[in-house]
């Protein structure tokens, strides 16, 4: 694809965006082709690298079990040596036979070193991309089969609709379920509700007639825009849900509600 | 201000030693940076098992490719911080890709709540005066810009899903991140 070309200031820039994987596939490339002849984008994609390291340093360590020491020596005991390692032994029998060997290695050493050189950087550049090309598919293909469930949630003509009116704490808020009764599945979108704390997450409950607690159906987080939705899968049969409620829990949900104040909730 | 930071915490490099097959420095290699490195595996990936596997690649790459590294491009615990976060990150997203929710679910509790195993007995005394360092630089980042940044190092996420989890135009994103690495290579240059 072609770019609009960019300034050597802008490209400096995108250094700081590729050390840490966020550049775009279209900045990476342009920033690839740039900073092979520029010294100074170089060195600045090596610092960023380096400073984008405070932020695992700045992690409280954790001593990792002593088995995996035993474990990792183990395998590094099994790795040929000489394959990977620089051999710092003397091989060569005679000085003669060194020095010559010597003269013949320093000749040669320029010219590897060179091709070794450019044979890295092509490699470390094919693989970068590749695992940049290989997440992003991920990704894509991650989200294209979420779409294609709610898709199918959405557009079945069995879908039922159910709405959720904002309670005391949230009277503006609101939400709407499609309610997929054959698959099992439904997909929710949520309006208007308040942006959870850091600390807090979004839970969202059936209230079941078949059951006198109510069941987890997901947690979510709501930004400011105020919008979120869900996709649940494998819920109770449509005949036993008697009831839909949000609350806000501590991050990451919790098993049974710890407070009634609903945010939004409806009946069937 | 980091006044205090220009000293030089950093001890020695080990692994043109390592490069030449010594197990000593190897060890000592090891004894230095894993606690750090164990943390951050356990912050990306949230799951011990998955840590303990990625840790031992780890070491084993620094073992094989210590030739490789280059002391004036950067330090022995930021070559080794590399390897870590970016084997971390592609095993984090194949998890995602075969739709480990459960885990994604752990992950998001876990790193939430701090995931602590054990807290390190060989957090030496440099160890901590680097760690105060670090977090004072850290400390001079904006939380917005911070926040940011942590989205992409920890979770490998890419700038359009950051605007979107934070509900930020992307255009505010890039330039927040931007900013946010220029605080920390500003910050870096203190730790050289």
């Amino acid at each position: 694809m072609m770019t609009a070309m960019k300034s050597h200031a802008e490209l400096e820039s995108i250094a700081a965006l590729d050390a840490i994987g966020a550049a775009t596939a279209d900045e990476a490339s342009a920033f690839r082709v740039h900073r092979a002849s520029c010294a100074d984008c170089r060195r600045a994609r090596d610092e960023y690298e380096e400073a984008a390291t405070l932020l695992a340093r700045d992690l409280d360590p954790v001593t990792p079990p002593p088995a995996l020491r035993d474990r990792i020596f183990l395998a590094i005991d099994g790795q040929d040596e000489s394959d990977n390692v620089v051999d710092a032994r003397d091989r060569f029998g005679s000085r003669r036979w060194w020095m010559v060997a010597a003269a013949l290695f320093l000749a040669l050493w320029g010219w590897r070193e060179l091709s070794v050189r450019v044979i890295r950087e092509k490699a470390t550049i094919s693989e970068a991309e590749m695992r940049r090309l290989a997440g992003e598919n991920q990704l894509l293909t991650a989200r294209n089969e979420k779409l294609s469930a709610e898709m199918a949630a959405l557009a079945s003509q069995d879908t039922r609709t159910i709405s959720l009116t904002g309670q005391q704490v949230s009277p503006s808020a609101s939400a709407k379920v499609f309610l997929e009764p054959k698959q099992r599945r439904a997909v929710v979108f949520f309006y208007n509700l308040p942006a959870n704390p850091t600390d807090k997450s979004y839970q969202l409950w059936i209230l079941r007639g078949d059951q006198p607690k109510p069941q987890s159906a997901g947690v979510f987080d709501v930004t400011r825009s105020g919008g979120a939705s869900i996709s649940i899968e494998n819920l109770p049969l449509a005949t036993e849900i008697k009831g839909l409620a949000v609350t806000l829990e501590p991050k990451g949900g919790v098993a049974q509600p710890t407070n009634t104040n609903f945010f939004v909730a409806g009946s069937t | 201000m980091t006044a205090a930071m220009n000293t030089s915490f950093e001890p020695s490099s080990l692994l043109p030693a390592v490069a030449h097959g010594d197990l000593t420095a190897f060890e000592q290699l090891y004894d230095r940076h894993s606690s750090t490195l164990y943390a951050l595996l356990l912050r990306i990936l949230a799951n011990p098992d998955d840590a303990q596997e990625v840790l031992q690649e780890t070491f084993v790459k620094a073992w094989t490719n210590a030739k490789m590294f280059d002391a004036v491009r950067g330090s022995d615990v930021a070559w080794l911080i590399s390897i870590a976060r970016s084997r971390g990150i592609d095993r984090l997203r194949s998890r995602r890709i075969r739709g480990d929710r459960e885990d994604e679910a752990g992950r998001e509790l876990s790193s939430s709540f701090g995931f602590v195993e054990k807290r390190t007995g060989a957090d030496d005394a440099i160890q901590s005066e680097e760690r105060r360092a670090v977090r004072g630089a850290l400390a001079e980042l904006p939380e917005a810009q911070r926040a940011a940044l942590a989205l992409a190092y920890f979770e490998g996420l890419s700038q359009s899903e950051i605007a979107e989890k934070l509900g930020e135009p992307l255009g505010t994103i890039k330039t927040r991140m931007q900013l946010g690495m220029k605080k920390l290579r500003e910050s870096l240059k203190a730790f050289r």
